[in-house]
């Protein structure tokens, strides 16, 4: 985490690449911008990044072409597809060139910004513990048990999915999206508001009669679970 | 000029092969059959000239010349002999016996018996076609005997004349036929093209008429008709999308650009500031995730048939539906009640059948009503698979069922809740793409959709199918 951490951009519109780098210099990345797929091409071989994001349609070379050369090169760094084509085919058609996560155009920049952060933070921590420590929380990943201050409180399995991703990306903002993505391994975007009266649940077991809250709604993004400091 | 279609057209081509074709086969059989009858009577004729040669040979043995001519004499007054004709000459060719008058030129008489041959008749004798084979004695006369096959060839020339007409009639009716079936082939391709004519002139409302005899032209037909009803559809969704993203898109879009140019017009505080920004921001968040819909729905409809479904249990994708949607119910004051006690197995996408079954749900928790039960049951019908979801809410009025699964489509009284108007209309895409019929009835109270699947074999057909073509 500490240190620049690089992030390579490529993409051809150039509002939106400069909203990119303006909002990823914001949350503390250094910003390298690709106007091409042979330029990003370029980039990605020569320098470390931790993450990249690829627009998917690039004149020259095509974003999954792109990445698909990269991934045969040996290149792995995690690659954010950013696509303004709709989502059933081409999600599976970028994620299996090689992609690692797909967001669709138009998209909120705190979304973006939560997407990067996962994959960055997947590329840091490949750590296996197996039991997770939040504050006073303590959640045991083999014997599926959750405590908090010494309590043991009861979650049912999908609950306890849940909790564990939160706990894994703590202190980061995670959408909605990505809880239905990776709790429910569902791929598409819930019009309602389950996520939010599911997690209202989690949170209700985790928080209610501790000291101090652990999961935080973050507006209009998600949620993020996060200890005081 | 149909006619000159006719002729050029590659059925007639095919037509005058077959005629062709068939008239040597049937040329080769009625020839094998003139030349097998023809040997048939010569045959007979032939042995009944051999047995009289015996006669004659006998004669001469007993009696020598005399005995021949008394032979010849008997003969002359039988009837039964009464076409046959017998000469008997010196060896000088001079008359000694018989009903023919002069020897036949072309007969030269051999110790032995000559084969038999065909004489044609000559003036000085009776001017008739005989069949005759004669010897020298040993006393040296001459001796012809034959018979008259003048009727014989009257029969075969019959048989002739028939098999002739017999061909030619063939010949005509076989070019008749291939001439017709050509013009009714050419015809129905007339047909076919002049209604294309008419669509790309027109529109899409034409259709290429069935003669209902069920032949492969009215397959074809059928076939491209279907293919213009899809087209139509296609064409027709495409239409309606843009109808109502000009409909219900316009309106918000509208009312933030008032909001908008309202703050740009007026000095507000910087907090005013911030709360409008941010409500435009979530108005356009809503506007975007309709659009989003929208393009799903069209997407779902046009996509490629089958593409990435895999087996999957309907029971399983209920469960978690239900467990997701469980707060959420909890929280509304309803009950989400799972009948699911098997699995039921359907080929198909996960992601889109829980998309379809949320929605129904999401539904019926929204519009159940106080104290609503709902009811989610999966199990194995009859016919195939069936989801059911039921609610004890108001229900849909029977005439406007079928209206609800068109996009952006709201019953009245929900006007004013929450909700895009789509859920139901990506259910119908969903269902359409599984090949799954929708039921909306009557749950007295309440309103009850039902999902009926294929029947597995038709799933393992699909698959199968699926698993012959080529990969992306």
């Amino acid at each position: 985490m500490v240190g620049a951490r690089r992030i390579l951009v490529i993409e051809d519109d150039a509002e939106t690449a400069d909203q990119l780098v303006d909002c990823l210099q914001t949350s503390g990345f250094s910003v390298d911008l690709a106007a091409d797929g042979e330029d990003g091409l370029e980039r990605a071989r020569s320098a470390d990044y931790v993450v990249m994001t690829v627009d998917r349609m690039l004149p020259g070379i095509d974003g999954i072409e792109v990445i698909r050369r990269l991934r045969d090169e040996g290149v792995m760094t995690p690659a954010l597809i950013l696509s303004a084509l709709g989502e059933i085919d081409d999600r599976v058609r970028g994620l299996r060139a090689g992609g690692d996560d797909y967001l669709v155009k138009p998209f909120a920049s705190r979304e973006m910004l939560a997407r990067v952060d996962a994959l960055a933070r997947r590329s840091a921590t490949v750590v296996k513990e197996t039991i997770l420590r939040v504050g006073d929380l303590e959640i045991d990943l083999l014997m599926r048990i959750v405590r908090r201050r010494g309590r043991e409180i009861d979650l049912l399995p999908r609950e306890f999915q849940l909790l564990e991703y939160l706990v894994r990306n703590v202190g980061q903002v995670v959408s909605r999206a990505m809880l239905l993505q990776h709790v429910w391994d569902l791929h598409f975007d819930p019009s309602t508001n389950v996520i939010d009266v599911y997690v209202g649940r989690v949170r209700r077991k985790i928080d209610s009669g501790q000291a101090y809250p652990l999961i935080h709604t973050v507006r209009g993004v998600g949620f993020r679970l996060r200890a005081p400091e | 000029m149909l006619l000159s279609k006719t002729l050029r057209s590659s059925t007639l081509k095919l037509a005058f092969i077959y005629v062709l074709v068939f008239s040597s086969g049937v040329f080769a059989l009625l020839g094998y059959v003139y030349w097998s009858t023809a040997s048939y009577l010569y045959e007979r004729s032939d042995q009944l000239l051999n047995i009289e040669r015996e006669s004659m040979d006998d004669a001469y043995r007993k009696t020598g010349r005399d005995g021949i001519i008394a032979l010849i004499g008997r003969r002359s007054g039988d009837n039964f002999f009464s076409d046959w004709v017998y000469l008997l000459t010196t060896p000088t060719y001079q008359y000694v016996a018989g009903n023919l008058g002069t020897w036949p030129r072309a007969l030269h008489p051999e110790p032995e018996w000559t084969t038999l041959v065909t004489l044609h008749p000559e003036p000085a004798n009776t001017g008739a076609v005989l069949r005759a084979a004669s010897r020298v004695l040993p006393d040296g006369s001459h001796l012809l005997i034959g018979r008259k096959i003048e009727d014989l060839h009257g029969l075969l020339e019959k048989i002739v004349t028939v098999l002739a007409w017999g061909a030619g009639l063939f010949l005509i009716l076989a070019a008749a036929a291939g001439i017709s079936t050509s013009r009714r082939s050419v015809a129905r391709i007339e047909a076919i093209n002049a209604t294309s004519l008419k669509i790309m002139r027109a529109g899409l409302g034409e259709r290429i008429p069935l003669r209902g005899t069920d032949d492969e032209w009215d397959g074809v037909a059928r076939n491209l008709n279907s293919m213009l009803d899809r087209i139509e559809e296609l064409m027709e969704s495409v239409r309606q999308v843009s109808d109502n993203v000009a409909h219900d898109l316009r309106t918000p879009l509208t009312r933030m650009r008032g909001r908008l140019e309202k703050g740009c017009n007026q000095r507000l505080g910087v907090s005013q500031y911030q709360s409008l920004l941010n409500d435009t921001i979530i108005e356009l968040d809503e506007i975007l995730s309709r659009f989003s819909s929208i393009l799903r729905i069209s997407q779902i409809e046009m996509r490629n048939q089958q593409a990435g479904f895999h087996d999957i249990d309907l029971a399983q994708i209920a469960r978690e539906v239900v467990e997701l949607f469980d707060p959420s119910a909890e929280e509304k004051g309803a009950l989400l009640q799972l009948l699911a006690n098997e699995g039921v197995p359907v080929f198909g996408d996960r992601d889109l059948l829980f998309d379809a079954l949320s929605n129904l749900v999401d539904n019926a928790i929204k519009h159940g009503g106080d104290n609503n039960a709902v009811m989610i049951e999966v199990r194995r019908g009859a016919s195939g698979p069936v989801v059911t979801v039921a609610d004890h809410g108001p229900g849909i009025p029977a005439d406007e069922r079928k209206n609800v699964l068109k996009r952006f489509y709201r019953l009245e009284h929900s006007r004013n809740s929450p909700g895009s108007g789509l859920g139901l209309s990506l259910v119908a895409a969903v269902a359409n793409l599984h090949g799954a019929q929708i039921e909306i009835a009557d749950n007295a109270p309440g309103l009850r959709i039902e999902l009926r699947f294929p029947p597995p074999e038709k799933a393992a057909h699909q698959r199968s199918l699926q698993a012959l073509a080529p990969s992306p």
